[in-house]
């Protein structure tokens, strides 16, 4: 029974992270990839640390599986947020069938202040070509 | 706890193949880039199945030292991540720092 | 919170008096402690609900879990892309600091969605989309979902 669920947990988490990293590969732009890493690959090494909780059943790997669970859950999204704001700033190029950009009109490109409405056109943006007008 | 996983059995070698092949394909995109943060993202990956490697081997091995290890890499690297992001954007040269 | 601290407590004392700290015990500790606090509620205590709201929260954010990686799973394997990505503005109803935290952080983990950034009066949240084809579809989507339950939880 233990090691069913051993078994499994491992399989579907590494099965997950492989799934991550094909995406990391296929997906066509930086977001697209993040949105692949942040989800299946957090949940795949999850998974596998519990796996190694439920197959050593004491006390201090479980404490030390759960703290890297929720360690892993905390920091991805920040660290997502983080890169994906500054590779905005750097003029990574969103994937050209996205359908909309509504970040873009909205920084203060001089001091990377980010409001609530649309700004006026910065001469600082042109790193980001506007995107073709949104598909119906 | 003795002998409950099945020690270089079906499930450990097929865990560590299919992680194996991640890290390979996070390398394709390590190497091909084309952006900083997408060889960043790569990083990440790399760690997270750093991390499940050093479980199963540590599942397999019996030896839980291994567990410490995968979370002291998620820790440093979970910083790596914070720093490039900042220098990324300090290195475009205006504004930075929120 | 009161209740929740009881019913932890009584968890604990359910282990302890078990003489083993394992988590399986802890479980049927934080049951039975459950069990206890529905028979035994004080009037004007309201802690039960809370604590039915976090179970329920707790489901929930499982369950779209899961779903986010089906989806990811699904967008990943398919031989061309069907997806319609975007950077999409959600307004934000919550106040605190730290439930737009919470917001942010469990949106990213969870399906096609993304956090990339909030305006500096904290009334916008910039989200990448998978999905962004309709705008307004998924910006109700994302604030009938989670917003929502963090409201109920936390206020």
């Amino acid at each position: 029974m233990q090691a069913a669920v051993t078994g499994t947990l491992v399989l579907v988490g590494a099965g997950l992270m492989l799934i991550a990293a094909i995406g990391v590969v296929r997906m066509p732009d930086l977001f697209t990839r993040m949105q692949a890493t942040t989800k299946a690959a957090t949940l795949g090494a999850g998974l596998v640390m519990l796996g190694t909780a439920v197959h050593f059943a004491t006390f201090s790997v479980t404490t030390r599986a759960v703290a890297a669970v929720a360690f892993v859950l905390l920091t991805a999204p920040i660290a997502a947020h983080l890169l994906g704001r500054a590779a905005y700033f750097l003029g990574v190029p969103l994937w050209e069938g996205s359908v909309r950009d509504e970040l873009r009109d909205r920084y203060d490109w001089e001091t990377h202040i980010l409001a609530s409405e649309v700004r006026p056109e910065s001469p600082l943006a042109p790193e980001h070509p506007p995107l073709q007008t949104p598909k119906p | 706890m003795n002998g409950s996983f099945p020690v270089n059995g079906f499930i450990e070698v097929t865990a560590m193949l299919m992680m194996s092949a991640g890290l390979v394909l996070a390398m394709v995109r390590l190497v091909r880039g084309p952006s900083l943060p997408d060889r960043v993202v790569a990083l990440d990956l790399i760690t997270m199945l750093g991390l499940g490697m050093l479980a199963v081997y540590s599942m397999s091995t019996e030896r839980t030292a291994y567990l410490d290890v995968g979370i002291v890499l998620t820790l440093v690297t979970f910083i790596a991540t914070i720093s490039f992001a900042y220098f990324i954007e300090k290195g475009t040269g205006r504004g930075g720092g929120n | 919170m009161i209740g929740l601290l009881w019913i932890l407590l009584l968890a604990l004392a359910w282990t302890a008096v078990n003489g083993e700290f394992t988590g399986s015990q802890l479980a049927v500790g934080l049951v039975l402690g459950t069990l206890m606090t529905l028979f035994v509620r004080a009037p004007g205590n309201d802690y039960l609900r809370k604590a039915l709201v976090l179970f329920g929260f707790i489901g929930f954010f499982l369950w779209e879990l899961v779903v986010a990686n089906l989806r990811m799973a699904r967008d990943v394997l398919s031989p061309r892309p069907r997806f319609a990505p975007g950077v999409i503005a959600v307004p934000l109803d919550l106040k605190s600091e730290g439930q737009i935290t919470a917001f942010a952080n469990l949106l990213t983990l969870t399906p096609g969605t993304l956090s990339l950034d909030i305006s500096r009066d904290l009334k916008v949240l910039y989200i990448h989309d998978m999905y962004a084809a309709d705008a307004e579809a998924s910006r109700e989507a994302v604030k009938s979902g989670f917003e929502r339950r963090i409201r109920r939880l936390l206020e």
